[in-house]
């Protein structure tokens, strides 16, 4: 469905994306996966036509998007970072006008607008405007606006930013849904669970650059890793110093210690030993089977809150 | 409160471009207004445009001519009287003085002057200072010569026949008598010197209300574009633009909506605005109607272009804001919507000439105080120049919006 080849995207002396690629099946749930700044709103831009990639190629449903512009829009819903509506209509005016510039009318556009209206539980407050809306109602719009067109694909950036965990789990519900269906997804976001849960495959991005890329079960043996220790201390430990000590991958986010492990039953003891020793008094410790997180970590060498 | 004090210090520093216009705006907006309204109290910088037409070309209206010149408030230049009912009817010189044939004759024969005043009827108040510059000369040079014929010519008639001595003394004695008889003068002035002084069109409206009408139409209209062109800022800060960018909608098709919006505004704004002065002020609208619509719109056309154009120029909402209000302000002065520009100095006039409000009024007071026809090329100039102002602006606008805009959004 979807073709990446080696693209970049340069702004001025920054380069965002440096020489991605990847494919994505049809009806496949895509997760681009990594910290701010990483390259995936850009990606996401490249890929919904925004602008083009400096180099490389891009191919939609068999298409080169550098030469079927509109063609390919025409295929593609995407749901924005922002809440790009109109504060001042109500919802039901919204969804008509962002269904109305990809071509719908008439019947057709206010069956397809009840329809999604109803699918996203916001029917009945569909009178109000928008500036009346909690931010996961006005989350849940800012999707529905994207399938006014029924497309093929639809990407999703950063679609959960700001919302309470009840709409999270709304939304969650809402875009299996649209897979079940078919649709082909791709879904940027910088929390592991998000993508451990919703993606079939998932990409981890960082500066720029795919570092892995594959199902969760594949990084995890790409990465060789099998549990995470988590120490947390009663105050911030010293990085440098524990590192040195434990002799292994660390990451401090505040006052926490994150370890990868092969043997976590063996490392347990050195680690509570070594914090002890160095002077740092451990408040709880957790062991972690691995995940996306700690392959994030393996793979990049710095946690995703970082 | 010093932490939310040092923030918003802060914040507004980053935005340099908006500090920048935030400490050059009063400065530039003071040096505008001073230079405009200097013009009014400073006699040397500001020359009253004389149009001379001497068809007469004799030694005496030469000498009043030459007279005329010498006077430092005026600024005379010769030509036929056809051109120069041409160059007042375009609105390029308020007035012209007419030397008729049989002026010099009329003179030596103390006769009535075949002189006149031919003025550009939407400048009556610059007539009126215009009249005072010129009375105190013509009079004065005219008036002595024709006192010194009537004299003569009463002498030679009252004292034929006395030696050359004696009358050339009684007559010196009638001529003090004369000079000092304000009866004698002013019967001169009165009825043989009287100038016939015309507009070269009729009059039918108040001046005060078309420049008020058409210069505050104007400037309000440019807030109101300018406005409009900040919501595509808007628009990008909330994101909304972007996703109209995702769409299948090219940014040309997404900028003209807007534009043509803009234009529509413009157009209902300014049809209120002379509609509300007709019915209140009784500015005559109906029979002017199609030529009204046309600079309407050509001004609704410049102005929608010069909105988008600031709004692309800058990248806050904050720097719109800042500059809209220098370059709307500095406009309507240099333009003549806050004070006529035959108030202000010359090379003030001509600077007005790039400024959308100069040609629009210009073009409104063709059509309400010059009365010239919608075919007339000097009313199509005007129109022409403000489609071009509108042309020249969108592109411009589209062109950088495509290429900062977008690529922000």
């Amino acid at each position: 469905m979807i073709e990446v080849k080696n693209i970049t995207k340069n702004y001025g002396k920054t380069q965002a994306v440096r020489g991605i690629s990847f494919s994505i099946k049809d009806g496949e749930c895509y997760g681009l996966l990594g910290p701010n700044g990483a390259g995936k709103s850009t990606t996401i831009n490249m890929l919904s036509m925004l602008f083009p990639p400096n180099s490389g190629q891009i191919t939609i449903n068999g298409t080169d998007a550098s030469n079927a512009n509109a063609a390919v829009k025409q295929i593609m819903g995407i749901v924005p970072q922002e809440i790009a509506l109109y504060d001042k209509f109500t919802a039901w005016e919204n969804i008509l006008f962002w269904g109305s510039i990809y071509g719908i009318k008439g019947k057709q556009l206010h069956d397809k607008a009840e329809e999604l209206l109803k699918w996203v539980g916001l029917f009945d407050r569909r009178k109000e405007k928008i500036n009346s809306y909690s931010g996961g109602m006005k989350r849940r719009i800012n999707i529905a606006c994207a399938l006014l067109h029924s497309p093929k694909v639809v990407l999703l950036d950063e679609p959960t930013v700001g919302v309470d965990p009840q709409s999270r789990n709304l939304i969650f519900e809402l875009i299996q849904q649209l897979n079940k269906e078919g649709m082909t997804i791709i879904y940027t976001t910088h929390y592991m669970e998000e993508a451990e849960k919703l993606c079939n495959r998932i990409a981890i991005m960082d500066n720029g650059q795919i570092v892995a890329q594959g199902t969760l079960d594949e990084l995890k043996q790409q990465s060789a890793v099998t549990d995470m220790i988590v120490v947390d201390f009663t105050q911030a430990p010293d990085e440098k110093l524990l590192a040195e000590k434990l002799k292994s991958e660390i990451s401090v986010f505040e006052n926490s210690l994150t370890m990868l492990s092969s043997d976590s039953k063996k490392d347990l003891t050195r680690v509570v030993t070594t914090c002890t020793d160095a002077g740092f008094e451990i408040n709880r410790i957790d062991i972690q089977k691995g995940n996306l997180e700690s392959v994030f970590l393996k793979m990049t060498g710095k946690q995703l809150r970082d | 409160m010093f932490t939310i004090l040092k923030k918003e210090i802060r914040s507004f520093v980053k935005d340099r471009r908006a500090v920048m216009l935030g400490i050059l705006m009063p400065i530039i907006l003071i040096s505008v207004f001073s230079l405009a309204f200097g013009g009014i109290n400073s006699k040397e910088n500001r020359k009253n445009p004389l149009l001379i037409c001497d068809e007469d070309k004799s030694a005496t209206s030469m000498k009043v001519i030459t007279g005329l010149d010498s006077v430092k408030s005026l600024d005379l230049a010769t030509t036929t009287t056809d051109s120069a009912l041409h160059l007042i009817k375009s609105g390029k010189y308020p007035a012209a003085l007419i030397f008729h044939k049989g002026f010099g004759d009329s003179v030596n024969q103390i006769k009535h002057l075949p002189w006149e005043m031919k003025y550009d009827a939407s400048q009556s108040v610059q007539m009126g200072m215009m009249q005072q510059y010129l009375a105190q000369s013509l009079f004065g040079n005219v008036g002595k010569i024709m006192t010194e014929r009537m004299v003569m010519r009463n002498a030679q008639k009252q004292f034929a026949g006395m030696d050359s001595l004696s009358m050339m003394m009684a007559t010196i004695q009638m001529k003090k008598n004369l000079d000092a008889s304000s009866k004698g003068m002013d019967d001169l002035q009165q009825n043989i010197m009287k100038m016939q002084s015309s507009p070269i069109e009729k009059e039918t409206d108040n001046q005060g209300i078309v420049q008020a009408v058409a210069g505050t139409a104007v400037m309000m209209l440019m807030f109101s574009l300018t406005a409009m062109g900040g919501r595509i800022l808007e628009e990008k800060e909330n994101g909304t633009l972007k996703r109209l960018l995702y769409s299948p909608l090219t940014s040309t098709q997404i900028l003209s909506g807007k534009m043509i919006c803009a234009i529509l505004y413009a157009t209902v704004q300014l049809l209120i605005m002379f509609s509300f002065s007709s019915l209140v002020f009784g500015l005559v609208l109906i029979p002017k109607i199609l030529a009204v619509l046309v600079v309407i719109l050509s001004t609704a056309f410049a102005c929608s272009g010069f909105g988008m154009f600031l709004a692309a120029v800058v990248k806050s909402r904050e720097q719109l804001q800042s500059l809209s209000t220098l370059a709307i302000l500095s406009m309507s002065v240099i333009g003549g919507s806050m004070v006529p520009s035959f108030l202000m100095p010359s090379w003030m006039q001509s600077v007005g000439h790039v400024s959308i409000n100069y040609w629009s009024i210009q073009a409104f007071f063709d059509i309400f105080w010059r009365q010239i026809p919608i075919t007339d090329p000097i009313y199509l100039e005007k129109v022409g120049v403000l489609l071009v102002f509108g042309a020249v602006l969108s592109t411009i606008a589209f062109r950088l919006f495509k290429k900062n805009v977008t690529s922000m959004a």
